[in-house]
């Protein structure tokens, strides 16, 4: 009894607020409760953020603990970046009202995270160097199309592909603009109309992994 | 001064009433199809080949004694509109996935980036487990939440190093991570399923994995798993305003010719 509530209430909860929201979207007046509903969405991420802190620190606490193979040295670290961040944080926070004002906050988020990131993000160029390998193989006449369309579209953008043809970067721009464009518009359609079935169904309580239900329960 | 009247006097905001019009007209069209749905009129519905695929992936994987992973990408979070619903999508394949694993005794290691989505996907491994008659084989470890996207994807990737899964799902919201992935698991042999809804994403997912949900097939999923009328009632309804929309695009394009604004002027609305 008290499950099938829960799961009443979860669907009640979700149709109201997909009401509001759909009012607030289409009709004109102010309509504060919806905007109220997205503060208490907002403090109610921020708190299972401090959660989701807590419970990570914990878990790591218990690595070490217990000495887990493998995993407790990584436990100690975690905590040990862990506290210099968050404490370097909220004394730039309290002394100046702005985390990265603190010399040590701000070392550790430009240089260590986002040089990391960035390296990261640069390495990407070569993972898609790799598909395109794999995708513009000519193995049959669909990827020999795909072929000769990604060739102009590479030369298009590539600064020699105009000074080899004039033509290139026309036929290129022609493949992105008149090609490309519409078919990724049409998924782009299709996938709306998909979010909004799942949407309804969400609504109506009968999309059942919306609420952590699975299939043939 | 009539217009500023008009508008004044208008309920509904400028610009959005035949969004509203279509929306209301998709809703109907669904609630028709899954009442009939219900009611036991046959709806056909072809099974897509990556659910298909899925038994035979997770059969791999227990056949080469080797784990299975899912995430389900960092493009945003559960409140976001676009990016959300496939979130949610792909937690519902991953219980359809946890089931199989359950059954066949097949380690699934779930990587979930998205802080919000951690309460649901652990519910639902644990139903699933649960449905399978076997709760003590969940456990919350099999969960790997990993915050931010450069640490994640360098933690995906040495996971494929170190426990070199047999077969890799990639199905949800997905950035720059989706080529990153596919390739790290093309290293290493995997068999992949992916599937975004992200228009941006889909030709590195269609590159480096075996099978692919496209768009809306991420949504309709379900469908060829569990037949179930209401996801196959709002398929049929979908199909119909695919058809309205195809019509609409006709009828502008001859109006366009004889430089007609009827039907632009009404699509601003």
């Amino acid at each position: 009894m008290a499950e099938v509530l829960r799961r009443e209430v979860v669907y009640l909860i979700t149709a109201i607020v997909t009401v509001i929201m759909f009012i607030e979207f289409f009709f004109v007046g102010t309509w504060n409760v919806a905007e109220e509903l997205r503060t208490w969405a907002t403090i109610i991420a921020n708190i299972s953020l401090g959660l989701g802190a807590v419970r990570l620190l914990s878990e790591h606490a218990k690595n070490i603990q217990k000495r887990r193979a493998g995993v407790w040295p990584f436990s100690i670290w975690l905590w040990i970046i862990f506290l210099i961040t968050i404490l370097s944080g909220l004394a730039g926070y309290v002394t100046t009202h702005d985390a990265m004002k603190n010399p040590l906050y701000n070392w550790l988020f430009r240089w260590p995270y986002t040089s990391l990131g960035q390296t990261l993000y640069a390495i990407t160029g070569f993972y898609i160097f790799s598909a395109a390998y794999r995708a513009f193989r000519a193995r049959n006449i669909d990827a020999a199309l795909l072929l000769i369309a990604g060739c102009f579209v590479i030369l298009t953008n590539a600064p020699i592909g105009g000074v080899i043809w004039g033509g290139i970067p026309v036929i290129g721009r022609w493949f992105l603009d008149y090609g490309q464009a519409p078919a990724m518009r049409c998924f782009l359609i299709v996938a709306a109309f998909g979010m909004l079935a799942y949407g309804f169904r969400a609504l109506l309580g009968r999309e059942r992994g919306f609420y952590g239900e699975v299939a043939g329960e | 001064m009539v217009k500023k009247e008009e508008e004044n006097m208008a309920i509904i905001i400028s610009g959005r009433g035949m969004a509203l019009v279509i929306l209301v007209l998709s809703y109907i069209l669904f609630y028709v199809f899954m009442y009939l749905g219900r009611k036991g009129r046959e709806i056909p519905v072809r099974t897509l080949p990556p659910m298909a695929a899925i038994p035979e992936g997770i059969g791999r994987a227990a056949e080469m004694g080797r784990p299975v992973m899912f995430t389900p990408g960092i493009a945003g979070d559960l409140n976001d509109p676009t990016q959300g619903p496939q979130v949610l999508a792909a937690i519902s394949i991953l219980g359809y996935i946890a089931r199989e694993c359950a059954r066949t005794g097949v380690k699934l290691d779930v990587f979930m980036p998205i802080p919000t989505a951690l309460p649901l996907t652990e519910e639902t491994l644990r139903t699933a487990y649960m449905a399978e008659g076997k709760p003590e084989e969940f456990s919350p470890d099999m969960i790997h939440f990993i915050a931010g996207q450069s640490p994640y994807l360098t933690a995906v990737l040495g996971y494929f190093q170190r426990e070199r899964p047999a077969t890799n799902f990639l199905i949800g919201g997905f950035y720059y991570e989706s080529v990153v992935m596919g390739e790290g698991g093309n290293t290493i042999g995997a068999f992949q399923i992916g599937g975004t809804a992200n228009t941006h994403q889909m030709p590195f997912l269609v590159a480096t994995c075996d099978y692919v949900l496209l768009a809306e097939e991420l949504y309709a999923a379900g469908a060829s798993i569990s037949k179930d009328p209401d996801i196959l009632g709002c398929l049929r309804g979908e199909d119909i305003m695919k058809f309205i929309l195809i019509a609409l695009m006709i009828i502008g394009f001859l109006l366009g010719f004889a430089r007609n604004p009827v039907l632009i002027n009404a699509l601003r609305w």
